[in-house]
């Protein structure tokens, strides 16, 4: 057979691409649920470390973190324009919402909640996303039960540089958001600033509503200070309502 | 270079010729110190021994299934695209790889990240297929790509083990430097997270096996 004529060639490469292809679809249909799952688990864990439940690297097995998830956190829907805790399922209650009003298609908001051990909330863990430099980051902002001072923040995914916007996942920057404000002494909500360059602690102002800026990474820094104040103030009624 | 084709007699299932193919690349052919390929992805992935060990783990892998198939396929692939398909071959291995990784070691997936898909490029594979699987039947080609992928294996293993104890004092996520070396004033050394401080290594390792084997550049 020569191996090297036009239609063999064709043929074989067809062919072959076909076979790859499929081996691949069927692998990934078949790995899709374990996959899911184990991302549902890395979200998890990442809501748990912004509301200080557990430390990165936590040495417990996954059905110990996920039992604590299961006993601690609880999912709650939020009323933006109420600024109250509603019952029932966000993505329903949006749809009925929409029908009435186009514009309130996104009233309600899923937020979590981790409870201390007898119960009283503990911290209020919001997602937070949005664009970066290359990619659009997904995170989660954890508050104390004051619903004004920070308590952490994680990002459990993005696509920024390794090394300068990637730094986002340092325990050592998403350190120094602990203990920030969100809210002004007039009770005005100002989010936390990502500033460039580092924050001088002799101004009070400073102190309270910035952190340090990511070395090389300003698109990334200022993308961050702008989308959690954008999906802070979102649910602002209900942060600012005591 | 080992690209002779293998007679196809009654050869013992693991002689001294199949012992050879998988040897070989560990130090004489060591596809890292030797042929200086892979450096890449060396450099990158090995902060910590467990990274290193995954992604390791994983170019054996694919250097196994992709020589494989280039094996059994080696007489019907077109010539004129042969590089292509190697290409396909590889590629469909690796994406393997990272499905399989993304459901069962998901953090690890997420720290190795871009350069799990990487491997694709990584020039072991593409010289082994090149080299050895086209030319050679399909149990050989699996030794041998298991062999190179070893050879990779182990030396970024070994710098693995190295940047993790002198970059942040622990082997394997456990401490391994006494909190006592810390109090009388000893510090991790930041270089050794850094690309520069697996450089410094990986040409240490580079120099100390040609020394060892006397190999000489002509």
């Amino acid at each position: 057979m020569n191996t090297n004529s036009n239609s063999y060639v064709m043929t074989f490469a067809v062919i072959l691409c076909v076979v790859v292809s499929s081996v691949l679809a069927l692998l990934a249909t078949v790995l899709k649920p374990t996959q899911e799952a184990a991302a549902e688990f890395d979200r998890q864990k990442n809501v748990m470390m912004a509301a200080g439940l557990i430390e990165r690297g936590d040495p417990r097995t996954r059905e110990e973190l996920e039992k604590l998830y299961a006993d601690r956190v609880e999912q709650v829907v939020v009323d933006t324009v109420e600024g109250v805790i509603v019952k029932g399922d966000v993505d329903a209650l949006n749809a009925a919402a929409a029908e009435k009003d186009e514009a309130q298609a996104n009233r309600y908001r899923a937020i979590e909640t981790a409870m201390t051990e007898d119960g009283k909330v503990d911290a209020i863990i919001l997602p937070v996303s949005g664009k970066g430099l290359w990619s659009t980051c997904y995170g989660y902002l954890a508050l104390a039960g004051d619903k004004n001072t920070v308590k952490g923040i994680q990002f459990y995914k993005h696509g920024e540089t390794p090394g300068l916007g990637g730094e986002i996942e340092n325990a050592n920057w998403t350190a120094m958001w602990k203990g920030k404000k969100i809210l002004n002494d007039a009770g005005e909500l100002v989010s936390v600033t990502v500033k460039k360059g580092a924050v001088d602690p002799a101004k009070p102002n400073e102190k309270k509503h910035f952190v340090d800026g990511l070395a090389g990474a300003t698109i990334t820094s200022n993308g961050v200070s702008k989308f959690v104040l954008r999906d802070l103030k979102a649910l602002g009624t209900y942060l600012q309502k005591k | 270079m080992t690209s002779t084709a293998a007679p196809e007699t009654k050869a013992p299932l693991f002689g001294e010729e199949e012992k050879r193919i998988v040897l070989d690349p560990m130090l004489d052919q060591n596809p890292i110190t030797l042929q200086v390929l892979g450096i890449c992805s060396a450099l990158a992935v090995t902060t910590r021994l467990d990274v290193s060990i995954v992604m390791g783990i994983s170019v054996i892998a694919v250097m196994a299934m992709a020589n494989v198939a280039i094996s059994l396929l080696r007489n019907l692939i077109p010539s004129k695209i042969r590089i292509i398909v190697q290409l396909v071959v590889v590629s469909g291995a690796v994406i393997i790889v990272d499905q399989v990784l993304r459901a069962y070691a998901f953090d690890l997936a997420k720290q190795l990240g871009v350069f799990i898909s990487l491997i694709i490029t990584n020039c072991i594979v593409m010289g082994r297929l090149e080299a050895f699987a086209m030319a050679n039947p399909p149990w050989r080609s699996l030794l041998d790509g298991i062999g190179n992928g070893l050879g990779y294996a182990w030396i970024i293993c070994v710098v693995g083990a190295f940047r993790e104890i002198f970059g942040s004092g622990k082997l394997l996520g456990f401490q391994v430097i006494p909190d006592a070396m810390y109090e009388a004033g000893y510090v991790n050394n930041g270089l050794m997270v850094l690309a520069p401080g697996a450089f410094i290594l990986l040409g240490v390792i580079v120099w100390v096996l040609r020394w060892i084997r006397g190999y000489t550049e002509n």
